[in-house]
């Protein structure tokens, strides 16, 4: 390990020595002489750093990248033959023989573990003295920069960068509300009201009273009815995670508005307002309800979720599936809890093994010049897109291939989870008209709340918390489901099951995600 | 003959020339034991050939992975690697016997195990015993193939037919409990219902497949037993208790103590698959917590240190049984 850590302060020792100071902007071609690196890049559309995963192509946007870099990358990723990204990244750290760039998806954790034993290089010098668009981007974000910090305060990798701001959003058959003649939900109170009307009133008009008023496809969705009543479901864009109150880390299943909110849902889902099926639906509950015309209301993607709007045109008639905006909370508070989130876990690093740790970083800070960046999010210029008037637009051919736009771009090389700033103008492009009004909705009111970006833990840190922790969030979702399902009082059981989690540890979790906290986001 | 004196006396310096030719003989004897083993293998090499694939098998998924055993009792870094990460002892097992939600696993699966094996190790043996009593041949294969068929189908579908089936709204459980005038139950999210769901499940599926076994051990009955059963007057009964299942009991006793062995092997994807955070009270059992724990949460260490301690678990059980069916009937696996 301790060798490690020395090859790789000799291999800065003398880049820092014989590299050129170099001024702000970057000179391209980075090298003279081509020069390969090797890169492990396994990610959900691709195994592998070619063409769907087969690297005996070269993407597109990669050819073109040789062309203005002449840095040539190589695929040697690990754990070609499995889509688990976790297991290939064991298989690449357990052979020890790392290749140049280590990059895919979910690489944060990894990278900031093994970082600071020495399989990464430290990036915060290079970064300052080699790469000046990465410098300036981070500059604009220190919160992200300090969020993809390990616990040594170092870096280890560039992250992907996810732009635009909304994800999920709530979803009324307003073709239900108009047959019943009500008005878009814009309280809680107002929201049960329109419920209960679903139940009870057969907007559906087949004669029984099959309607499903509120459904979700992941169960975990239904817990965003928690922010009605002040609490959160989650702290980021996954579910059950930690967040933020009052500048200090707290888990959301934890606190008393949590309790209350949970009363409600549990009262409403006894009242057949939630799907009763709600736990083993599962993926299909959206196709199915919304196709059978069962179901009235939900949570989901603004993309994915307008969609069936055209899917269900001509089967269902008058079908109208609209984005609302988040009722008011019972404080009169109107959050929407679910966002993008700014920074991914995905992205790129340098391993110890790599000689070429200056022209890498250079490299790195390529795509986040203009010319790298409009190349990683929208492919080849003069191939799949033209500069109309100074913005970026995709071909015709591109728009309207009748498959995805962004499976197009897994393809050419362009949305791979290299280290890059993404541009929301690509995706902007092919949202359907629907979404977009939606998203404008949205845009219209300050909605979005912070996200907790994760702590990188020490080794004793860490300790404590994968000691305790996995067991708590067993024993907190088992009680969650178990109150939802009217097995028991959440009113009647919070002091037993604050006293509960104490006793396995819950305080001693805190207390380490907060020194963790301070410490990540102090300076 | 053997008192008379004079015998002994005579035998005398043939008993010197009997033990030097026994000692010669069996000198050569075993010079030629080597010899006999070299001829045996030459003459039964492919027996021996075939074995090769299982040995290596052997030797490769299940003693090179003992190896990793050791990080159970180490601070395991996988970038570190097995060999350089260090020793820490038993601190692994103390956190998990400090675990209330490991103890409850692991009592779930010896309850789960012991009802799977009370309620589902009879049934193939009824299975393979009625399909002996068939006569028609056509309907005997056909109702063969009927339950030799959830066997081969996957898990997963296995569990989208479980689910369904169970569901509240549409399923045919629900359905005919209806007629009944019963409440749509939501049967897997109850605690109560997760057992037998999952047995019953697991009943379906495997027991005609295993009534194989026990169908060859019937045909391998020598049928004269049964003729003259037949001569003596005896009816199908009398020679289904008197003959066939005596007959067979050895077969049952070693899949018996097999299952046994591998009682703590509850089919776990299976569970993945049907249970839900309502249900881990009575669905949780020691390799869904080592999943959760070491896979989901990257605890390698930990989770080999409970993988570790269920195998022992396991192999004093089937030490027990061996022994116990040694004494009792004779027959045992070794």
């Amino acid at each position: 390990m301790r060798t490690f850590k020395l090859a790789a302060a000799a291999i800065l020792g003398t880049t820092a020595l014989t590299a050129p100071a170099l001024a702000q902007d970057i000179d391209l071609p980075i090298v003279d002489e081509p020069l390969e690196l090797t890169i492990h890049m396994h990610w959900p559309r691709a195994q592998g750093y070619g063409p769907g995963g087969d690297t005996s192509k070269i993407y597109p946007v990669e050819e073109v990248a040789r062309e203005r870099t002449n840095i040539h990358l190589v695929d040697k990723t690990s754990g070609r033959n499995t889509t688990d990204n976790n297991e290939a990244m064991n298989l690449l750290l357990a052979t020890g023989d790392l290749p140049d760039i280590v990059g895919g998806n979910l690489i944060k954790q990894p990278v900031n573990q093994y970082g600071p034993e020495g399989a990464f290089v430290p990036l915060n010098d290079l970064v300052d003295e080699h790469a000046p668009n990465i410098k300036a981007w981070f500059d604009e974000h220190p919160d992200i920069w300090d969020a993809i910090k390990a616990y040594d305060g170092n870096v280890y990798y560039i992250p992907y960068l996810p732009d635009g701001k909304y994800a999920r959003a709530w979803f009324v058959r307003q073709d239900w509300l108009d047959a019943l003649g009500l008005e878009r939900p814009d309280t809680v109170e107002e929201l049960y009201d329109v419920l209960v009307a679903f139940r009870d009133q057969d907007p559906n008009g087949n004669g029984e009273q099959d309607e499903i008023p509120f459904f979700v496809r992941d169960w975990e969705e239904v817990l965003r009815l928690l922010t009605l009543w002040d609490a959160r479901s989650t702290g980021a864009d996954v579910y059950h995670q930690f967040y933020v109150k009052d500048g200090e880390v707290v888990h959301p299943y934890a606190q008393e508005a949590y309790r209350d909110g949970l009363a409600n849902i549990a009262q409403w889902y006894e009242e057949g307002l939630i799907d009763p099926e709600l736990f083993t639906r599962g993926s299909s509950a959206r196709d199915y309800l919304l196709g059978e015309n069962l179901g009235g209301m939900t949570h989901d993607w603004f993309a994915s979720t307008s969609g069936y709007n055209i899917a269900l045109a001509d089967k269902i008639e008058g079908f109208n599936f609209i984005p609302f905006l988040p009722p008011k909370s019972v404080s009169g508070n109107r959050i929407e809890e679910n966002r993008r989130i700014p920074m991914k876990p995905d992205g790129w690093a340098i391993s110890y093994s790599n000689d070429h740790v200056v022209e890498t970083i250079k490299y790195f800070d390529f795509w986040f010049s203009e010319e790298g960046a409009l190349l990683a999010n929208f492919g080849v210029e003069g191939k799949t897109w033209d500069m109309i008037d100074g913005e970026p637009v995709y071909k015709d051919e591109v728009l309207n291939s009748g498959r995805p736009v962004n499976s197009q771009m897994y393809l050419e090389g362009a949305q791979v989870y290299r280290g890059y700033p993404q541009d929301y103008r690509y995706e902007w492009q092919w949202t359907r008209d629907s979404a977009r009004k939606g998203i404008e909705l949205y845009d219209s009111e300050d909605l979005l709340v912070e996200q907790f970006l994760g702590v990188s833990f020490n080794k004793d840190e860490q300790e404590v918390y994968d000691r305790y922790f996995p067991s708590i969030q067993t024993y907190m979702l088992e009680r969650q489901q178990a109150w939802i399902l009217g097995s028991g009082d959440v009113k009647e059981d919070w002091d037993d099951y604050i006293a509960a989690l104490n006793n396995m540890g819950y305080q001693d979790v805190l207390e380490v995600m907060n020194s963790a906290y301070e410490r990540q986001y102090s300076n | 003959m053997s008192s008379d004196p004079d015998f002994i006396s005579s035998a005398g310096p043939k008993t010197e020339e009997l033990v030097f030719d026994a000692k010669e003989a069996q000198r050569r004897r075993r010079a030629s034991r080597m010899q006999r083993v070299g001829d045996h293998l030459k003459r039964e090499w492919q027996l021996y050939a075939m074995l090769i694939p299982t040995i290596l098998w052997l030797v490769i998924f299940l003693y090179k992975p003992m190896y990793g055993l050791q990080i159970a009792f180490k601070d395991y870094s996988i970038f570190r690697g097995v060999a350089a990460s260090p020793w820490i002892g038993f601190e692994h097992f103390e956190t998990l016997f400090n675990n209330d939600q490991f103890l409850r696993a692991l009592r779930n699966t010896l309850i789960m195990s012991a009802y799977g094996l009370l309620f589902g190790f009879p049934v193939p043996i009824f299975l393979a015993l009625m399909f002996n009593e068939i006569l028609n041949q056509k309907f005997k294969k056909t109702a063969q193939t009927i339950v030799y068929l959830p066997h081969f189908i996957s898990s997963v579908i296995i569990a989208g037919i479980v689910i369904t089936a169970f569901s509240p709204s549409a399923g045919i459980v629900n359905t005919i409990l209806g007629w009944f005038g019963v409440d749509a139950v939501y049967f897997l999210t109850k605690p109560e219902w997760f057992r037998p769901i999952f047995i019953g499940t697991g009943i379906w599926q495997e027991a005609g497949f295993q009534s194989i076994v026990y169908l060859a051990a019937i045909a391998g009955v020598s049928p004269t037993l049964y003729e003259s059963a037949v001569v003596d007057g005896a009816s199908r009964w009398q020679m289904m208790w008197k003959i066939t299942i005596p007959s067979i009991l050895p077969t049952i006793i070693i899949m018996l103590i097999i299952r046994i062995g591998n009682i703590l092997e509850i089919s776990f994807e299976m569970i993945i698959l049907l249970y839900q955070p309502a249900t881990y009270q009575t669905a949780d059992v020691v390799n869904t917590f080592i999943y959760r724990q070491g896979l989901q949460g990257g605890q390698y260490d930990f989770a080999a240190a409970a993988g570790l301690f269920n195998a022992v678990v396991a192999f004093i059980l089937v030490m027990t049984a061996n022994t116990i069916s040694k004494r009792y009937s004779r027959t045992s696996l070794w």
